[in-house]
């Protein structure tokens, strides 16, 4: 079914709720109001000819006049998409909750509520997820200002030029700051007035630095940072009393539990991950995430400069798979411009995108080893790891932040060398991953702490907006790479991987564990196949030196290694976008630790973080 | 790299020259056993920690040099702050680093670190783990690669080798 017969369906069932039709999208939008959407988000759902059984994304744009809340819909079933928006006034107007609907709503809900301020009736728990419990104002606001300090801790630099390494422009700042500016290495060019809207208004709002001391005798090495907070912030200042401040508002003490800290700094919980656990002994009885420990403000960054300029962000965003990121955003801007990749640079693409899954399952199933107390398979994988390093260096000149994928191709070819280095090692690679599984997977040990443990229900899955192996795992085949194909992966051939109980039931830590170990070889597989098939040719589509694309919304996603990785972009028909959105895997990950959580071990719950392979960057962004 | 140094120093007496006997400065004696045994914090938070676990892996190995990686702030000599610092985290890291017991040290590892590299205009990103403890070495890169990483702990090394222990006794006589 085709968006216009889904807004056929809505206008039929629900006239006047349905306010509009925006067809020209790439991703058609059905306007609806307010009051209605929780009705309609339940037909959307129910209607045995609809099943909208999976919310991708659930976000807010601000458009100055009207906030709006978008909904990604999908059917696993029918294969159709739909895009459902809703407008609201920017001050204390809400909107109905559809967290029962589909439960990956709770924290997409909250994380519009923290970052665009909209309120959502019958959410259970509505606070701001990624910002800290105290900070003012709501970021991806158009109009927000950041302060330029939280805690006593200031955003300005050291050595008195604004965020882009430009002078600032306030100029009695400038004065004061005497000698420090004539030192400053020259800035290409003032920031353009609308690439500065955060840090021009950052710098005008913080005070002026302090000239620096004339003649420094010590390096820079030996001189700690001011803080103002502390003073001096010196090796020799006595350590000053602190609470950390729980940003569980949530959480009363229960009668009878334990309440134990975990993270945000934990060997265990991959990055800056929060939980806190409510235990019975060992049993936990609830877990509640806590995630924003990383939240950089990508998305509000993207809005401040032109599209090209993104793509090393998009490394950012899940700096362990990272190509697809760059994919992702590449795929959103060709969308949105109408532009066709070159066949050599597809394959490219596929060649870099397998080998960065490889390397990220690496890091996945080892770290998941490690977790568990088995140190030696995590070295064993890093040390394949270095080889891919070695591959993607020679490939894109970097070892981890690629940036290798432009608007409209890729940024260097796929020299023969690569070639043959990369089919080497593929030989050896196979080799080792069944020493892998002779060392730790099949480790009678290492399956009794995850198989049967923490099981997903497909419905459960589909219902947290689980994608990619933890989605697969439980059973649900579904595939970005065979459902929405993109690319050339319909010449490809290669497996679903799909949870089978391998030790114990469909779905449980260890299936997601082994998926990812048979993605490995799959991927294998598509990557020797894309070297035989490679065209030769061009490498990247001819581009205007400045991209424009006119106005116009699209939903670009990719499979990453952590499952889909979807791009809203709202386009403005300016060079900057609009409004960018970045939907990840990990996210939603978290968000299902909650509900698994009760009646496990405490020790389980590290299997099932390690499991779910969520990391921090991709949750928090 | 240790041991040409330490031999310079040591000036064997007549009466000391037995077999087996070294003699040198106790300071330096105890630096050396300082600083071939730097334990570093695993603080990894973003894209830096995983260059931080290559750096710890097989091809680099910082083992060599007698440093292995500590889960806990209280067995650590040396934070390696691998990543970025929001603002949410900040109290985090304050209270990490007084956890951990004097002597310490701190390697601001990659752009984030050392002045809020790519995220210098967010909203929510300090710029620079310097605005919240001490560092002592500032090693640049997005990520910065292991070998760097390797260099910056030999800097490291040799700092701690430089300290003067017995100073203030020196002084008193």
């Amino acid at each position: 079914m085709d968006a216009a017969q889904i807004h056929a369906r809505l206008v039929e069932r629900f006239a006047e709720a349905v306010l509009g039709f925006e067809q020209e999208l790439i991703d058609p939008a059905i306007a609806v109001a307010a009051g209605r959407i929780r009705e309609i988000a339940q037909y959307l759902r129910d209607d045995a000819a609809l099943q909208m059984d999976f919310l991708r994304c659930l976000t807010g744009v601000d458009r100055r006049e009207t906030l709006e809340v978008v909904y990604h819909l999908l059917s696993t079933v029918h294969l159709h998409t739909i895009v459902l928006k809703v407008q609201v006034a920017p001050d204390g107007a809400r909107v109905d909750s559809v967290w029962d609907l589909w439960r990956t709503a709770e924290w997409y809900e909250r994380e519009a509520f923290d970052l665009l301020g909209i309120g959502f009736t019958g959410h259970p728990d509505l606070r701001r997820i990624m910002m800290p419990d105290d900070w003012e104002g709501h970021p991806l606001r158009k109009d927000y200002v950041f302060s330029g300090e939280y805690h006593g801790i200031t955003a300005e630099r050291s050595d008195g030029l604004d965020a882009f390494g430009a002078p600032a422009t306030d100029k009695k700042a400038a004065q004061a700051r005497g000698a420090a500016a004539a030192a400053a290495p020259p800035s290409a060019e003032e920031p353009s007035a609308t690439a500065a809207t955060v840090s021009a208004e950052v710098a005008e709002t913080t005070s002026p630095v302090e000239p620096p001391v004339a003649a420094e005798k010590t390096p820079r090495i030996d001189e700690p940072g001011e803080s103002p907070s502390t003073g001096k912030a010196s090796r020799l200042s006595p350590p000053t009393a602190f609470q950390p401040a729980m940003h569980t508002a949530k959480a009363d003490p229960v009668e009878g539990y334990i309440q134990l800290n975990m993270g945000p700094h934990h060997p265990a919980s991959h990055g800056v991950l929060n939980f806190l656990l409510f235990t019975d002994g060992e049993i936990l009885s609830r877990v509640i995430p806590d995630v924003g420990y990383l939240h950089r403000g990508m998305e509000k960054l993207a809005e401040s400069m032109p599209y090209a300029s993104t793509m090393p962000y998009t490394d950012r965003i899940d700096y362990l798979a990272s190509m697809f990121g760059n994919w992702g955003w590449a795929l959103a801007a060709e969308k949105l411009l109408g532009i066709e990749v070159p066949p050599r640079a597809e394959f490219c693409r596929v060649i870099a995108g397998e080998l960065n899954r490889i390397a990220s399952h690496l890091i996945g199933t080892g770290s998941t080893s490690l977790d568990l107390g088995a140190f030696t398979p995590f070295v064993h994988w890093l040390r394949e790891r270095e080889t891919v390093n070695d591959i993607m260096e020679m490939i894109c000149g970097a070892r981890l932040t690629y940036n290798y994928m432009r608007i409209g191709g890729v940024a260097r070819d796929i020299s023969q060398q690569v070639v043959d280095k990369t089919r080497r090692w593929l030989d050896h690679f196979l080799g080792i991953i069944d020493e892998f599984d002779r060392l730790i997977s099949f480790n009678e040990i290492f399956v009794k702490r995850l198989a049967n443990v923490a099981v997903i229900s497909p419905q459960d899955a589909l219902s947290w907006g689980l994608v990619g192996p933890n989605l697969r795992a439980s059973g649900v085949a579904w595939d970005l790479r065979r459902a929405e194909p993109y690319s050339v992966y319909p010449e490809l051939q290669f497996d679903l991987v799909l949870g089978k109980g391998w030790r114990g039931q469909v779905g449980d830590a260890y299936d997601r564990f082994y998926c990812r170990i048979e993605e490995m070889r799959q991927s294998v597989g598509i990557l020797r196949q894309a070297f035989d098939r490679m065209p030769e040719g061009e490498i990247r589509a001819e581009l205007p030196r400045k991209i424009k694309p006119a106005a116009n919304e699209v939903y670009s996603r990719v499979e990453s290694a952590r499952g889909e990785m979807g791009f809203y972009v709202v386009s403005d028909g300016t060079d900057k976008p609009y409004r960018a959105r970045y939907r990840t895997g990990s996210f939603t990950s978290m968000s299902i630790i909650e509900h698994l959580s009760p009646g496990l071990m405490v020790a389980d719950l590290v299997a099932l973080i390690g499991s779910l392979d969520v990391i921090a960057p991709e949750v928090d962004r | 790299m240790t041991g040409p140094k330490l031999e310079q120093r040591i000036e064997p007496e007549e009466e000391l020259a037995l077999p087996n006997v070294l003699t040198t400065r106790l300071d330096l004696a105890l630096n050396w056993f300082r600083k071939s045994s730097v334990w570093y914090l695993l603080f990894a938070t973003a894209c830096c920690g995983i260059e931080l676990m290559q750096t710890g892996g097989p091809r680099t190995d910082l083992d060599r040099f007698g440093a292995v990686f500590r889960s806990s702030p209280r067995q650590s000599d040396l934070l390696i702050v691998a990543g970025t610092i929001t603002y949410k985290m900040a109290d985090r890291v304050r209270l990490i680093y007084n956890q951990m017991p004097q002597p310490k040290y701190v390697i601001a590892m990659g752009s984030c670190a050392n002045c809020g590299g790519l995220f210098t205009p967010s909203y929510s990103v300090v710029n620079g783990v310097d605005k919240i403890i001490p560092v002592d070495f500032y090693l640049p890169g997005c990520p910065p690669r292991p070998e760097a990483l390797n260099e910056a702990l030999i800097k490291v090394q040799e700092k701690i080798q430089g300290e003067p222990w017995f100073k203030k006794i020196k002084v008193a006589r």
